[in-house]
């Protein structure tokens, strides 16, 4: 064991070595009109095979190079030949091998008897988990995640909405994407953005909106850094409602209020209006005016803010789509949000909102905004993402190389698995909905199932599911099990103590928890299945640039853990043999029949069979069927197989060839867009190939500061760690750097309360309290009256405290706005144990 | 030093020795073997050296001005620095960017 572990570090040591020989090649290969001179992919280390796979961490899609010896994974290199990242990593890049050898990777299946998780066969556990899911019937819902593969989601879709015509299938990008879905829906009438990573080579200014891809997404944000460094002048401006590493590098810092970014993006239509500086002509070409509720139904022609916005309260809004308004309702109503005004709401200087309008009013300018969890993660996070999608329209700046809307999503698959397959209580493939007759009628249709068999009635979204399961079932708690794959909602949910924690209290209610390590989750199940993880399985995964990626199983799992995948259709298996109806399609056979040349059924739900085939490949060339209809085509497995990822719609050429495409709705890229056109908004919700710009007014948070909690307490990630840290707190030098949570803190208000650096304060939110270390000259400042406190420490699980309000449209919950007091406690009790600094 | 006045090699290596004790004592500095010692960050495997931002070194210093990030690089300013290790221990580059240099040539690497 301590011979590989030091063979392991000597091979990293070698990949890390190419890794910075390819960065810096990768600067001259953007500045030099010719490619450099080709360099050897990867180290040459004898007994090392290699192959490609895309990190297994954030959204970014890096592809590394897997080095596989003696059948493990012993060193990770750069992909050289990867667009995403052109050779280099970040810092859990780098690491990502060593995810697979935690020490307390979980090798056998687990079944709860009298009260106690014991060890059990493989073929128990996959009976007791069906015999469950038979039992339960509509009170069974399935959770999975941004980090499954299409493949799992694609199975597990068909196994729930399918077969078993319940819709509760939710996934944890429910947490992290929902919103910025609902917002390209409103706005562009289809999900994802018509942007690519190509733009960050090509934009003037950079905007983030609360946004810190310095340490969220690194390897993105060394794109423009390499930029800077190489003498191009990119003006970044970065507006937050804390200073970052990201706010390190920008030339100007906007800090707002909580919500502010309403505010600031109609004060920016308000001036773009006012000083007739937005763009006309593509505005009549290619934008409608939308909102809430169409005053014109009133007497009132042309209403005022605060009139409209006391007519909404009163009527209610009018859906995800909105009404039509003209263009002089919509100036009308965004002339409220002058500098001034604008100042007072998000406590931006007025001078620095001109500033940014000017930027916009530039029509040479090439401007990338950028944004994820600060604005998703928002109960007005479909409206803000309308608004800045909106600023883009009205100015113009839109659909050129390095202009345009850049919604980063954070998981490797939030768009793949979820977005794509439809892995959310409404949604169906491909962009198809549930409630869609037509919808279920095609999905019927290639599953096999008898017409009408689906059902018509969304499920639960997340909050909502497990708000049901850890409800007692006399009061109406009609989720009774939950199946959990590839996340860890035990830490990762918003108030966790109401949403999963409360569940230990309910005998009758069952989890199912498929995991690799011991986790917050598995801590409450019933069931726990030991699953293989990253190239310990074969996986598709998509980024937050449309961009499908394919790898192989490289190494086997260890002891009994089994592919997620596979668990899904062994249940899936064991259902049809137990005799449920929904598991027989309409030609008798069981829905996940492959067969071989012969057309005889291949085994392949018995585990010693499932890699006799590829059944990734089946699946995904099964589910490429349903892309089409958005113009959402992913290419043909075996054609992922030969490269790092294409960005769908990926369209055949004349000569049989795949083509990706780079900018959506464009002429000239997206073939979808009919000659003449310029833009063309093809699944425009207005059905004139236009895009909705939104009204959207301003409004607070779910949840303020009062007298009694005095900060607003926000929540995220750092650069070290994945989530909820189950992965990269068990590698050792991750896990060094970053060893515990803390709670950052203004130096103006820390010395106010007497507080010192170090010290040990309790936080308190009216959900609960914890125990952390201040941290005052840390990574990050927040404004005066702010906390900051990452989420991935286990031994302090800042979900407990966290607000559960949602987006009324996209159902994704605030974690970053929860009214919190500080208190020093020092005195009367014993501090908690480590931690950082 | 001998009755004779003439100084042994002995006399020599221990006089060295106090010196540095006494200059890492006037320093404030915990111990003589740390006061040999002193961290270089080298920027061919540092992370921040490929674009990528990373502080962590400089975020876990004990030693106020002993690192400081110039451009979003780290550098020791070696005055200050006490040969403590900890930016060494913390450092997450998939090899080490902390070495631990003697002050003295002949000290060599740690």
């Amino acid at each position: 064991m301590e011979l590989e572990r030091r063979e392991f570090v000597k091979l990293a040591a070698m990949s890390a070595a190419v890794g910075a020989a390819s960065s810096m090649n990768a600067g001259k290969a953007c500045a030099a009109p010719v490619d450099p001179p080709p360099a050897p992919d990867r180290p040459d280390i004898p007994g090392v095979q290699w192959d490609k796979a895309p990190c297994r961490f954030c959204g970014v899609g890096c592809h590394v190079q897997v080095g596989v010896k003696d059948g493990k994974v012993a060193a990770i290199a750069g992909d050289r030949q990867a667009d995403v990242n052109k050779g280099l990593l970040c810092v859990k890049g780098y690491h990502v091998g060593m995810i697979l050898y935690g020490e307390d990777r979980l090798t056998t299946p687990m079944v709860k008897r009298n009260g106690k998780l014991e060890p059990a066969t493989w073929d128990e556990a996959i009976d007791v988990v069906a015999r469950r899911i038979m039992k339960s019937g509509k009170k069974f819902g399935m959770y999975i995640s941004g980090q499954s593969t299409v493949p799992e989601g694609y199975a597990a879709q068909k196994l729930v909405k399918g077969a078993l015509a319940n819709n509760h299938i939710e996934a944890n990008a429910r947490l992290c994407m929902a919103s910025a879905v609902t917002g390209f829906l409103s706005t562009y009438g289809v999900d994802e953005p018509a942007s690519c990573y190509d733009d960050l080579d090509a934009c003037d200014t950079l905007i983030m909106w609360g946004n810190n891809p310095a340490e969220m997404h690194p390897v993105l944000f060394s794109r423009v850094v390499d930029r800077i460094a190489r003498g191009e002048k990119i003006e970044i401006i970065d507006i937050g409602t804390r200073r970052t590493r990201t706010t390190d590098q920008a030339d100007h810092y906007l800090e707002m209020r909580p919500h502010g970014d309403l505010a600031i993006a109609n004060c920016l239509m308000q001036q773009l209006i006012e000083n007739d500086t937005y763009d006309k002509a593509f505005v009549e070409k290619h934008c409608n005016f939308r909102a809430d509720q169409d005053p014109r139904e009133t007497a009132e022609a042309l209403m005022d803010h605060d009139a409209y916005v006391a007519h909404v309260a009163k009527k209610g809004h009018s859906g995800l789509f909105g009404k039509p308004i003209t263009f002089a309702q919509f100036k009308k109503l965004v002339s409220y949000y002058t500098p001034e005004k604008t100042e007072q709401l998000a406590g931006v200087p007025a001078e620095q909102l001109r500033m940014l309008a000017k930027v916009f009013a530039d029509p040479k300018r090439r401007i990338v905004s950028m944004w994820c969890m600060g604005m998703n993660q928002h109960t007005a996070g479909t409206a803000v993402n309308n608004l800045v999608h909106g600023v883009h329209l009205l100015s113009g700046h839109w659909g050129r190389p390095g202009d345009g809307p850049q919604s980063l999503t954070g998981q490797p698959s939030a768009c793949g698995t979820v977005r794509e397959v439809g892995t959310l209580a409404h949604a169906l493939p491909g962009g198809r909905l549930v409630a869609k007759q037509p919808h279920r009628a095609f999905c019927e249709k290639a599953w096999k199932l008898p017409a009408g068999h689906m059902n018509p009635k969304p499920g639960y979204h997340t909050v909502k599911m497990f708000e049901q399961l850890c409800t007692p079932t006399d009061a109406g708690g009609d989720i009774d099990t939950v199946w959990v794959q590839v996340t860890n909602p035990g830490q990762s949910l918003p108030n966790t103590k109401k949403l999963y924690k409360a569940k230990a209290d309910l005998p009758d209610k069952f989890l199912i928890v498929s995991e690799v390590y011991p986790t917050a989750s598995t801590e409450l199940a019933d069931v726990v299945l030991p699953a293989a993880m990253w190239v310990e399985k074969n996986g598709v995964y998509g980024n937050s640039e449309r961009r499908t990626q394919q790898w192989f199983k490289m190494v086997d799992p260890p002891g009994d853990a089994r592919d997620d995948c596979w668990q899904t259709l062994a249940v899936a298996r064991r259902l049809f043999e137990l005799g449920h109806p929904g598991l027989r399609g309409t030609d008798g056979k069981w829905l996940f029949t492959i067969e071989d040349e012969n057309g005889d059924e291949i085994e392949y739900w018995k585990w010693e069979n499932y890699y006799k085939i590829n059944v990734d490949k089946h699946l995904f060339d099964e589910y490429r069927q349903f892309t089409f209809m958005k113009h959402k085509n992913v290419a043909p497995y075996d054609v992922l197989v030969k490269v790092r990822g294409l960005r769908w719609p990926v369209v055949e050429t004349a000569d049989g060839e795949f083509r990706e495409t780079r900018w959506r709705f464009v002429e000239g890229d997206d073939v979808y867009v009919e000659k003449g056109r310029g833009f063309q908004f093809y699944h425009s919700t207005s059905k004139d190939d236009r895009a909705q710009v939104w009204f959207r007014p301003h409004h607070q948070p779910a949840e303020l500061p009062d007298e009694r909690h005095d900060f607003m307490l926000t929540t995220g990630r750092v650069l070290e760690h994945w989530h909820t840290g189950t992965m990269t707190m068990r590698i050792p030098q991750l896990r060094r750097a970053m060893p515990g949570a803390y709670v950052e803190m203004n130096p103006d208000d820390a010395r106010e309360r007497g507080i010192s650096n170090g010290e040990v304060v309790a936080i308190t939110t009216p959900r609960g309290e914890m125990r952390l270390p201040v941290w005052t000259n840390g990574r990050a400042t927040p404004q005066r009256g702010h906390l900051f406190i990452p989420f991935f420490d286990e031994s302090a699980q800042i979900n407990d405290l966290t607000l559960d309000a949602i987006d009324p449209f996209s159902k994704q919950p605030d974690y970053k706005k929860s009214a919190a007091k500080v208190t020093r406690i020092s005195e009367f009790a014993p501090p908690r144990q480590g931690g950082n600094p | 030093m001998t009755p004779h006045g003439k100084l042994t090699r002995r006399d020599l290596l221990v006089g060295r020795f106090r010196r540095a004790v006494e200059h890492a004592r006037a320093s404030n500095v915990a111990s003589t073997e740390s006061a040999q010692t002193k961290a270089v960050i080298q920027g061919r495997q540092c992370l921040a050296y490929r674009n990528l931002v990373c502080t962590t070194c400089y975020e876990r210093c004990p030693e106020a001005g002993a690192l400081v990030i110039d451009s979003g690089l780290p550098r020791v300013a070696a005055d200050k620095c006490t040969g403590c290790a900890i930016c060494r221990d913390v450092c997450p580059a998939p090899v080490n960017a902390v070495l631990m240099v003697g002050a003295k040539a002949e000290g060599g690497v740690r």
